[in-house]
């Protein structure tokens, strides 16, 4: 469904999520993966080179991932970049907060490769609408 | 998605709600959410701090005036100390998160090419005893099948050696889990004399000053042991310069 060589940015202050993120990506066949350690390396990224796709953890230093994507959702250029904000307390006002500043979908660690799956296909069949 | 709670908490549920608030709002297009507080929530957060502010600057002053100050002197450069230990505990963590993936990440494809591999002979075998195989094929069947045999020990072999390493790389815990005691017990022993300290200068009572004293206070300090409790004047000059 989704095109294999899609480009992903994913954002996290700790390398070992990103690592195992990049390695649920890979087992889902996506092997075109970047990486940031905040929000705000992760902004100066997405603004000079293309990226497809943005999954992001919500506590990081600098910039934050809910900052970061509200920075994303008002930049004309990026703003309809589909945007996944990973968290890790599954609390209503933690949703409800992520769904306001314009996250195309939300997933809590942690989380198996099936389920990220699932999540990814939920953004994408809205995308296609 | 299975019909109940997840581990992690994640349910149908909060997707729905999830679901229902992204359906309805455009975020960010008419431009008013600058991701700011709302304004009345911004006024007393403010207030908030202020007041914190104020309240802090009035025990800091009281606490030097009442002799402590040396006393937390010894307790804040107790706190790099602290921020060492936490990096220590992550630092293990983080390394021992690394062994585990790169032994998995040497380990995955080996484990997929002896399931690739024996699932290919299989088929060949299928055909044999389909008949659909050649006496020629059959031979050479039997002899790549020989090998794969000969060869499966090496592998599993070079896979045990991984999860061997995997098992090593648990060792972290041991280690965290006694500095993370530590710390336990030294944030014990503040708690424990914060309260004694609370417990003094309650509105409630004048107890006596049990584990009020610095276990180490110089003998310059001016709270002495020998001093009689606070007396009320003097606690309510405290509670009135805190504020109370």
């Amino acid at each position: 469904m989704a095109d294999n060589n899609m480009r992903f940015l994913v954002v996290d202050d700790f390398a070992t999520m990103r690592r195992i993120v990049r390695n649920l990506l890979k087992e889902l066949g996506f092997t075109n993966v970047e990486e940031a350690e905040d929000g705000q390396v992760a902004l100066t990224k997405l603004k000079s080179q293309r990226f497809d796709f943005i999954i992001s953890d919500w506590n990081m230093p600098n910039m934050t991932g809910i900052e970061l994507l509200r920075a994303v959702r008002s930049e004309p250029q990026l703003k309809a970049l589909p945007f996944m904000m990973i968290t890790a307390e599954a609390k209503r006002e933690n949703i409800i907060e992520a769904a306001m500043a314009g996250a195309s979908g939300y997933i809590v660690k942690p989380f198996t490769a099936a389920t990220l799956e699932e999540k990814m296909n939920k953004i994408f069949q809205t995308m296609q609408k | 998605m299975p019909d109940q709670m997840l581990a992690n908490g994640d349910s149908p549920e909060l997707e729905a709600l999830f679901d229902s608030i992204v359906h309805q709002s455009q975020p960010l297009d008419s431009g008013a959410d600058t991701g700011a507080l709302p304004a009345h929530r911004k006024q007393s957060a403010d207030d908030m701090y202020a007041q914190i502010g104020l309240l802090t600057r009035k025990l800091h002053e009281t606490l030097r005036a009442l002799g402590y100050d040396r006393y937390l002197e010894k307790m804040i450069s107790a706190i790099p100390d602290t921020r060492d230990k936490l990096n220590y505990i992550a630092r293990l963590t983080a390394n021992a998160a690394d062994r585990v993936l790169d032994a998995t990440d040497i380990a995955q494809p080996v484990q997929d090419e002896l399931g690739g591999r024996a699932g290919a002979l299989s088929r060949l075998w299928q055909q044999m005893f389909d008949g659909r195989l050649s006496v020629e094929d059959l031979k050479r069947l039997a002899g790549e099948t020989r090998c794969f045999l000969l060869e499966v020990p090496e592998q599993t072999g070079r896979t045990s050696s991984q999860l061997n390493e995997i098992i090593m790389a648990q060792d972290f815990q041991d280690l965290t889990g006694q500095v993370i005691k530590k710390m336990m017990e030294m944030v014990k022993e503040i708690e424990n004399d914060l309260l004694d300290f609370l417990v003094t200068f309650s509105p409630g009572g004048l107890a006596p000053a049990t584990g009020l004293m610095p276990r180490n206070a110089p003998p310059a300090a001016p709270v002495a042991q020998e001093e009689p409790a606070p007396t009320r004047r003097e606690v309510d000059d405290l509670l009135a310069s805190l504020g109370f």
